[in-house]
């Protein structure tokens, strides 16, 4: 077998679907870490509603394959709404109503995991809650986030592959794109699939080290 | 302080408190004063309500019936007002609920420098003067997981002075602890007590009780049962559910 040195010669393409991938991943990893915060806190909230929906909308934006999402934020958004939003907006959108959903789990089990006794310290000290919150409560439970919050980054990266049935030009659309210019699909999604393996294994060991700068000496 | 009971007002006055979970009655109509500088031991049975008390003292349990002032000013579970109460009042654990993520001299400054709002040179002086009275100056910089259960209940201790209250509240301090750790425990309560602190102590510690106690309070199943100087209620208590009660735990 002979690499097409045809193919190398678009590494700027790569490059570019390469950034777009990074770009739209961690917008949809942010937006998605503050929605699903948001909703993990209704999800813990006293109130019964707000509880509710909470779980309605954790429960149904992940169990819904992205795929679907992307259809829907693309095509169904336009058909239902008469609203046309471009390939960024929709992908960016079902990226993170995925991302949020898994990311709200993620944060409560965080906040679940800081015990009773700690809740009852900070409040006697005389604390407000948010106080309770920012000071005790949140740092204790990032701790525990960290490690599912890497996964969840990277696996929004990967959904974010699936951008390309929409016709966003990030890696996976580049590379489609490529193959149809030179025609070697071997060689092309080799070149992808190892720099989506050099992203994710990558993330995955910035998420060790973070977890480690951060552990709490037991 | 006996010899004029009425000259002062009470620090903290608990008048027909009734507390339940959902629809049992855990505090039965409980009354009780303290005086600024008295040390109340409450003792009793497992169970009957000693720390569940406490936790309402700084509002910490919704209250079915009666009212809890502290300093002539209500206290009331989930208002405004409590959470201003509580910088007056502090709370020491059983088991200890330091901040682990937060080193030792770190969980003693927290909350004067946020909920006071002191600056930190202010309060690392302060803090610094408190490791030394509770006997851990070398220990301070040190996190919760790397200490004894001894050490981290002195820290706890340090942080609740911290906040300059003028209550403590001890909910089961030594239960928790290793029995040659205790002493040190205690060593410090008792350091405190003869400074003039006022302060509530639960506890199953009855040397502690006879020795540091102003007044004993006997509890039994949400109610107080009888109240008296130490020498009276664990020497020669009048109920009979007292003397039962002494009499197992002194027999031991």
């Amino acid at each position: 077998m002979q690499f097409d040195d045809n193919v190398a010669h678009y590494w700027r393409f790569f490059l570019s679907g390469t950034m777009t991938t990074l770009w739209i991943s961690w917008l949809a990893l942010m937006l998605g870490g503050a929605i699903g915060a948001i909703i993990a806190h209704m999800r813990l909230s006293r109130v019964g509603w707000l509880r509710a929906v909470a779980i309605v909308y954790t429960e149904f934006f992940r169990s819904i394959p992205p795929l679907m999402l992307f259809f829907f934020c693309y095509y169904g958004i336009s058909y239902a709404l008469g609203l046309n939003l471009n390939p960024f907006t929709s992908a960016t959108l079902a990226l993170t109503l995925t991302a949020s959903s898994l990311m709200a789990e993620v944060v409560r089990a965080g906040i679940e995991s800081v015990g009773r006794g700690q809740w009852l310290a900070a409040i006697s000290a005389g604390m407000t809650p948010l106080q309770v919150f920012r000071y005790v409560i949140w740092p204790q439970a990032l701790r525990v986030c960290l490690p599912p919050a890497t996964g969840v980054y990277i696996s929004t990266l990967k959904d974010s592959s699936v951008a390309s049935v929409i016709g966003y030009i990030e890696l996976t659309r580049s590379g489609l794109l490529i193959r149809e210019t030179t025609g070697s699909s071997f060689d092309v999604f080799l070149i992808i699939a190892t720099i989506y393996f050099v992203i994710n294994y990558g993330l995955s060991l910035c998420g060790g080290a973070l977890e480690r700068r951060f552990r709490i000496v037991h | 302080m006996s010899t004029e009971p009425a000259a002062r007002p009470p620090i903290l006055r608990i008048e027909k408190l009734v507390k339940k979970f959902s629809e049992r009655l855990i505090l039965d109509q409980v009354d009780l004063a303290v005086q600024p500088g008295e040390v109340v031991v409450l003792l009793g049975p497992s169970g009957t309500g000693k720390s569940t008390l406490l936790r309402c003292i700084n509002g910490l349990e919704e209250i079915q019936g009666g009212q809890v002032f502290f300093e002539n000013r209500p206290v009331v579970a989930n208002t405004k007002n409590v959470i201003d109460v509580r910088k007056h009042i502090g709370m020491i654990f059983q088991s200890f609920n330091l901040y682990p993520h937060l080193t030792a001299l770190g969980n003693v400054m927290l909350a004067p420098m946020k909920v006071l709002k002191e600056s930190r040179a202010e309060v690392e002086a302060r803090a610094r003067e408190l490791f030394r009275k509770v006997r851990l100056e070398h220990r301070a910089d040190a996190y919760p997981g790397q200490l004894s259960g001894g050490e981290q209940q002195r820290v706890a201790i340090a942080r609740a002075l911290a906040m300059n209250p003028s209550l403590l509240l001890f909910d089961e301090p030594t239960s928790a602890l290793d029995p040659e750790t205790v002493g040190d425990v205690l060593d410090v309560m008792e350091d405190l007590a003869r400074e003039g602190r006022t302060m509530i102590v639960v506890t199953h510690e009855i040397g502690f009780a006879r020795h540091v106690g102003d007044r004993i309070v006997f509890m039994d199943e949400g109610r107080i049962v009888e109240q008296g100087p130490p020498e009276v209620i664990i020497d020669a208590p009048v109920e009979e559910r007292t003397r039962k009660f002494f009499g197992s735990i002194l027999r031991e």
